[in-house]
């Protein structure tokens, strides 16, 4: 009886074990599991309104895509490497704002005759701006020794803080009216400036998981001293790190600009928590060394279609938030699931 | 049956604030030499490990490779100069491939401007890195396997086969025995002979005193911070040898 007792179930263990393991495999890939929920939010939010369904929705969601995963891409980033940029949304208006102020002054000016050339300033000003708040919390991070949630909220404060100050809280107008003509779409849904940022994360895609600057950033946010030890100068990759974040955050105050022809101190307001939220949708880990661009591509697109889905469906739109927490926790839950099953990303 | 003096430190200091880590050590390691370096908890050891991997300044003192004076201010320094370091248990980064972490610091990179930018040769580097596993020849895992997935042994094997892969003059290895099997503590004992075979020097900092008896050619005791017995193993014997860390008896 002991005998049959212990032979027979070792069959039907098998395939427990098997089906398990594929379970294991379908839940650790988790930019598949996202691009069904996305899929399911689409026909879903179709069937309560068939409007929901168009390309104009499409070019919304997608104006509303490109300026977060722009952010969600450059937190991404910082929290593979075991960090946090708190500081990406007020970037966001302080860079629009900054920019703006050049841009009237130059298009009232000597350059009236050549808009493009304004707006062309106007991102180079939006991406040193970006840059340079990105340096600053990489020196209070590599030598005032805070820890990066503390720096960040430092320059977050600092910069919309002076964005409201500069601005008196009112938008920024007066830059080449040429800026609004850009953001209708152009190829199907696809506005210019959502082109170029596809583009964009398409590159930071490549350097992330192809190309040294991924493979260090992962390294430190796995283990730092480890990093250190094999040779790596940590403190100038942290560097380039909050540098590239604060890039992004820059290149989507720039987005909004032409959104909105104007540059508003409020814009980019509460941006930095949608975007960890994408980046955490995503797959990524707070505590560093795990992450995928394509998951933070899906978290962002997730994000915005629930915040329009709801708005079609004649839904309070507030109920996004709510959404949003949702999804949080159950990607945080899915993580977890796979680290007490042992598995690694 | 060694050669000149290859690595050497003179009078070094180490201090954290008011505690002296590391009091006026100094030491010889020749090539073709493996020198044991034994200590109670607190001794010293690690401090010396990182001034000499290059991971801490010494306060004072000096570090000499070839006769040459050296700082090292980062371990990219000593690594550069072929000093190799196997850290106790922090060496590897988890969430990395098995390949990525023989490869951290010295990535593969692909031909032309796209190597220029930095993107990666991986398929070069998985089939390079299951090589130099082999060589060294303890439990060899899959090169694209993240390290969080592997046994305590596989660990430590890739970060031998990583520290011996690299060696060029020295290697330093922090209790490399750790969480081995007798079996395979007895393969990474053999990879050290091999290393100083090859001519290299060989510092090996071990808690398991028959490990450094069986191996080494000559032993520096610590003992809070200072350097208290340098002397051919030869001299000693399990018990002179634990006595000597202990202090309990004195020569």
């Amino acid at each position: 009886m002991a005998t049959t007792e212990t032979h027979s179930p070792n069959p039907a263990g098998t395939q427990v074990v098997v089906a398990s393991s594929r379970f294991k495999t379908l839940i650790s890939n988790q930019q598949f599991i996202l691009l069904i929920v996305w899929i399911l939010m689409v026909i879903g939010f179709s069937l309560i309104n068939h409007i929901f369904f168009s390309v104009g929705v499409a070019e919304n969601i997608l104006l509303d895509w490109a300026p977060l995963v722009l952010i969600a891409v450059g937190e991404l980033i910082v929290i593979i490497s075991g960090g946090i940029d708190l500081s990406v949304g007020a970037i966001v208006g302080f860079t629009g704002v900054i920019s703006a102020f050049a841009m009237r002054s130059l298009y009232e000016g000597s350059l009236a005759e050549q808009p493009y050339l304004v707006l062309a300033i106007g991102v180079l000003v939006c991406v040193i701006v970006g840059l340079l708040v990105g340096l600053i919390n990489s020196l209070l991070i590599n030598y005032a020794k805070l820890v990066p949630f503390i720096a960040t909220l430092v320059t977050l404060g600092a910069c919309s803080g002076m964005a409201l100050v500069f601005t008196k809280g009112a938008p920024v107008m007066g830059g080449p009216r040429e800026a609004i003509a850009l953001s209708p779409a152009w190829i199907g849904p696809f506005s210019r400036p959502v082109l170029i940022v596809v583009v964009i994360v398409l590159i930071l895609w490549a350097f992330v998981h192809k190309a040294r600057f991924g493979r260090y950033t992962f390294a430190i946010g796995s283990n730092s001293f480890a990093a250190r030890a094999a040779g790596i100068n940590v403190k100038r990759h942290v560097t380039k790190v909050y540098m590239l974040s604060g890039l992004m955050a820059g290149l989507a105050g720039f987005f909004f600009y032409l959104r909105l022809g104007s540059g508003a101190p409020t814009s980019g307001l509460g941006n930095e928590l949608d975007a960890i939220a994408a980046v955490v949708i995503g797959g990524a880990a707070l505590t560093g060394g795990v992450g995928r661009v394509s998951g933070t591509v899906l978290g962002a697109l997730i994000l915005t279609t629930v915040t329009s889905g709801l708005i079609i469906s004649g839904v309070d739109p507030q109920w996004k938030r709510v959404v949003v927490a949702a999804l949080i926790a159950i990607a945080a839950t899915l993580q977890a699931l796979r680290k007490t099953e042992g598995g690694a990303s | 049956m060694s050669g000149e003096v290859l690595y050497e430190v003179r009078n070094l200091t180490k201090r954290y604030g008011a505690v002296v880590a590391l009091d006026d050590a100094s030491m010889k390691l020749h090539a073709g030499e493996i020198v044991g370096l034994v200590g109670d908890n607190g001794a010293g050891k690690s401090t010396l490990v990182k001034c000499l991997s290059g991971a801490h300044l010494p306060t004072s003192g000096e570090i000499l490779l070839d006769g040459m004076e050296r700082n090292w201010h980062s371990p990219h320094d000593a690594i550069q100069a072929g000093v190799e370091t196997l850290y106790q248990d922090s060496g590897l980064a988890p969430h990395l491939s098995v390949s990525a972490n023989v490869f951290l610091g010295r990535e593969l990179v692909k031909p032309g401007i796209l190597g220029k930018m930095g993107f990666l040769s991986q398929k070069q580097m998985d089939v390079q890195a299951h090589h130099d596993l082999e060589e060294v020849g303890i439990a060899v895992p899959a090169s694209g396997r993240s390290v969080s997935q592997l046994s305590g042994g596989q660990r430590q094997a890739v970060a031998i086969g990583r520290a011996v892969a690299w060696a060029s003059k020295v290697i330093i290895l922090d209790e490399p025995t750790n969480h081995l099997g007798a079996r395979q503590a007895g393969e990474v004992l053999n990879v050290m002979l091999e290393a100083k075979a090859k001519g290299l020097g060989v510092i090996f900092i071990s808690h398991t005193l028959p490990h450094v008896l069986q191996v080494t050619d000559r032993v520096v005791v610590l003992r809070l911070g200072k350097v208290v017995k340098d002397a051919p193993t030869s001299e000693f014997d399990a018990e002179s040898l634990l006595g000597t860390i202990t202090g309990l008896k004195v020569d």
